[in-house]
């Protein structure tokens, strides 16, 4: 008999090492090893990391079936664990509010909790317990479709790193006072609120998320961000309130990030920031700043190319910058003010480190035109510019690639690429 | 950094010995990526000669340390990008899983946490969506777990005392099942009492003539020597008979024979029929499972026997152990349930094992329950696999 041959190959590997393995595996393969041998019965049950999602079960069509099964898997698994659980998380689209939930939950707040992601499914949405304000260790919260609403006396989690909420009910005082008091944050993400205004104090943080309809933002203190990413949508009030506003919102907004590296804004994103008083050059520098992406950027607009301008000027390091544009050839009735290039535009301004250029949605207005201009006059060390035509225009294309043409490069081996659908 | 590491103008070298005694030198650059020998360089000033060779962990060989510094050589190389090192990777990975579970081990006791990352990946991969019996031959486990270990995850959470008392059956008589093994290798084989052909056993089971009669008067010769059972046995077999639910459940599940049946009296010689069980009722020997073993597949008839013989264990402990009236009763709960769970292929079995089944003699009985025996076992499982 070759003993060798017949050897246990894996069972005797240090525990980290079979955690390891077990975490990389779906969350029902893990349970399942409980019946290989003796010496697997218990190796899964030490897992630290429990990661729940509609595979868990057999899919049927019967939802209430797969809602139970699951449910089920869930409270055994639980039920069978041993030890500390740092990571729980649950994908699902089948339940929604279920008061094994709040069960789960409990069990965990009581098991030295640190990661929780609770991604539920469409309908009422689940109302998270008290008990989940008492995980102290939290590290990382990220909730879709729920209502949160902290008691009084919750004063924040002070472990908190990554907070995500996803189209969660919770009022901006509750949101603004759990991002104040979780002093750690480095990583925030919100998105789909209605009407927001916001101000955001966070010391640590590094990685900015926003997507939804805001009526304000206001970044007061974070001095170590980042990258971010902001999508503003916009309704009737939120144009309105923005007419009257006074302030100005870039400097509000981008006035007190120093380090920032990625900056990438959509939508009404650089009209928000267009709003308010222009100041003129900018008292800080975006020494940091590499990668610059603007989109839905309207050209026939002065103040928002001004705040472009604003940005790409004020940053020495720039090595990408995206652009798309979303102008409206019809609405550009009055003549362009092509003096503005020459009255704005700093006449010493280099882009020496730019090497990345891309235009989409280009119509081929005037101003969009003078921006290519602008960029390929400025910038000695570009490799690449490629514009792509916006779909709509396509009588347009010729004239563009004719002023295109007649363009003066800084860089001699800039390529311009031209890119048709 | 020690200054001796730093003035070195040549390429500098790193010495290595793994556990066999074999010394070997390495570019400085590429051992140095193992936390565990940069440490010893850093930490302790080893390596520098052949006299002070760190020595490497026992886990790692001379083939895994090839392996390892094949990684190392690569991933050092700052200038790579994201694309060739993960290429590299899956290339690298590709091995047999003998050596993937070596090199797991060997890269973790070198602290290489990039290296026991992608291939603890690696090894999940193998293990993800595969059946346990394939797991175990790719990885040679063995499969030591009962039957009962295998359904505990459902004990735990099922807080049936109905399960739980047959699991604690289960455990104990399969203990006595391997001391009864242990016996009967030694035993000879003129125990064996009951030599009836396969054939003579199949026509017994389905109802050949010899059989009603033979259990009535089995029975008849019960009552007059077990007076005091009585009331138990009438109200015992009437709870059952309400359960027998399918008269013909006999018929459908065994196409094999019953071996073993001592206490049934013998087919086709009821002229015999009381010698034969004066035999038995003699108590003459213990009587293991023979002859129709061997048609049975080995694997089936260890879960039909774990199954059986806890059912006698059941009875056994009722009836002898704590003959009152509630435990019985208790038992005979037990005992319907399972027969339900098995279809209801046991009705009739049980009542002549009642019958019979405070007889102080071990009763042996193998059923090929090809049938309902696996899917009672399947279904135990599938509970699991669901």
């Amino acid at each position: 008999m070759d003993d060798v041959m017949s050897r246990d190959l894996i069972s005797d590997l240090p525990q980290s090492i079979i955690e390891s393995i077990l975490t990389r595996l779906p969350i029902r393969d893990a349970v399942r090893t409980s019946i290989l041998s003796s010496k697997w019965r218990y190796k899964w049950a030490t897992l630290t990391q429990l990661v729940f999602d509609e595979k868990c079960v057999i899919l049927s069509n019967d939802r209430c079936k797969v809602e139970d099964g699951l449910v089920n898997f869930i409270t055994r698994t639980l039920f069978l664990h041993q030890g500390p659980i740092h990571k729980f998380q649950l994908t699902t689209t089948h339940l929604q509010c279920c008061p094994d939930i709040d069960q789960w939950l409990l069990f965990l707040s009581r098991n030295d909790i640190k990661e929780l992601v609770l991604e539920l499914g469409e309908g009422e949405w689940f109302r998270v317990p008290s008990c989940l304000f008492n995980c102290k260790k939290l590290t990382r919260l990220d909730l879709f479709r729920c209502e949160f609403d902290p008691p009084p006396t919750f004063k924040g989690f002070l472990c908190l790193k990554s907070l995500n909420l996803h189209q969660v009910l919770v009022s901006p005082e509750a949101i603004e006072s759990l991002i104040s008091g979780c002093p750690l944050l480095e990583s925030l993400a919100l998105s789909y609120f209605d009407s927001l205004a916001l101000t955001i104090r966070a010391p640590n943080l590094k990685f900015l998320c926003l997507e939804g309809e805001f009526k304000d933002i206001c970044l007061e203190n974070t001095p170590l961000l980042v990258a971010m990413s902001v999508a503003m949508y916009m309704t009737d009030d939120i144009a309105e309130h923005f007419e009257q506003s006074s302030t100005c919102n870039f400097n509000r907004f981008l006035g007190g990030v120093p380090r920032l590296e990625r900056l990438i804004g959509h939508i009404y994103f650089t009209k928000f920031l267009s709003i308010g008083d222009d100041l003129g050059r900018l008292p800080i520098t975006y020494a940091h700043l590499k990668l610059v992406e603007l989109n839905q950027v309207s050209f026939e607009d002065m103040k928002e190319i001004l705040v472009v301008l604003r940005l790409i000027t004020n940053s020495p390091n720039l090595r990408e910058l995206q652009i798309s544009g979303s102008s409206n050839t019809l609405a550009a009735i009055d003549a362009p003010d092509l003096d503005f290039w020459e009255d704005e535009c700093p006449s010493n301004c280099t882009f020496k480190q730019l090497r990345v250029v891309r235009m989409t949605d280009m119509s081929g207005v005037p101003h969009e035109m003078e921006f290519i201009k602008f960029l390929l006059a400025n910038s000695p060390a570009l490799e690449t510019m490629s514009i792509s035509p916006c779909v709509y225009v396509m009588d347009g294309r010729l004239n563009m690639l004719i002023e295109l043409l007649r363009f003066r490069r800084a860089s001699a081996q800039a390529e311009i690429l031209f890119i048709q659908d | 950094m020690p200054c001796w590491i730093c003035s070195q103008m040549m390429k500098s070298y790193i010495w290595l010995q793994t556990a066999d005694g074999s010394i070997q030198q390495v570019e400085q650059e590429v051992a140095m990526f193992c936390p565990m020998i940069c440490h010893e360089v850093i930490q302790k000033g080893m390596g520098s000669s052949k006299n002070y060779a760190i020595s490497l962990p026992q886990r790692v060989n001379p083939a895994m340390l090839s392996l390892i510094l094949d990684y190392c050589r690569f991933h050092q190389v700052p200038g790579r990008s994201n694309k060739e090192r993960k290429s590299f990777d899956e290339k690298f990975i590709r091995m047999d899983t003998k050596r993937l579970c070596e090199l797991t081990s060997a890269a973790d006791s070198l602290q290489l946490k990039p290296l026991v990352d992608l291939t603890s990946r690696a090894l999940a991969r193998i293990i993800e969506g595969k059946s346990p019996e394939e797991i175990r031959e790719i990885f040679h486990l063995p499969d030591d777990l009962t039957e009962e270990e295998k359904l505990e995850p459902l004990k735990n959470t099922t807080d049936d005392p109905r399960i739980r008392l047959l699991n604690r059956l289960y455990a104990k008589k399969r203990k006595e099942l391997k001391e009864r093994q242990k016996l009967k290798n030694i035993e000879v084989e003129e125990e064996r009492v009951d030599d009836r052909s396969v054939d003579d056993l199949l026509s017994f089971i389905n109802g050949d003539n010899g059989d009603s009669k033979g259990i009535k008067n089995s029975k008849s010769k019960k009552k007059n020597r077990r007076r005091k059972d009585q009331q138990k046995n009438a109200s015992a077999n009437e709870a059952i008979k309400n359960h027998n639910k399918e008269p013909n459940g006999l018929n459908q599940v065994c196409h094999s024979a019953e071996v073993g049946q001592k206490v049934r009296p013998g087919v086709g010689a009821t002229s015999n029929l009381h010698d034969v069980e004066d035999d038995i009722f003699d108590n003459k020997n213990e009587l293991d499972d023979v002859d129709i073993d061997d048609e049975i597949d080995p694997a089936l008839k260890e879960k039909i026997d774990s199954i059986l013989y806890s059912f006698y264990a059941m009875l056994e402990e009722v009836c002898i152990y704590s003959p009152n009236d509630l435990s019985f009763y208790l038992l005979f709960r037990e005992v319907e349930d399972f027969a339900r769970r098995l279809n209801s292929d046991w009705p009739e079995r049980m009542q002549e094992i009642l019958s019979f089944g405070h007889e102080r003699k071990p009763v042996h009985f193998s059923l090929n329950g090809n049938g309902s025996l696996r899917r009672y076992a399947s279904m135990l499982l599938s509970f699991f696999y669901y």
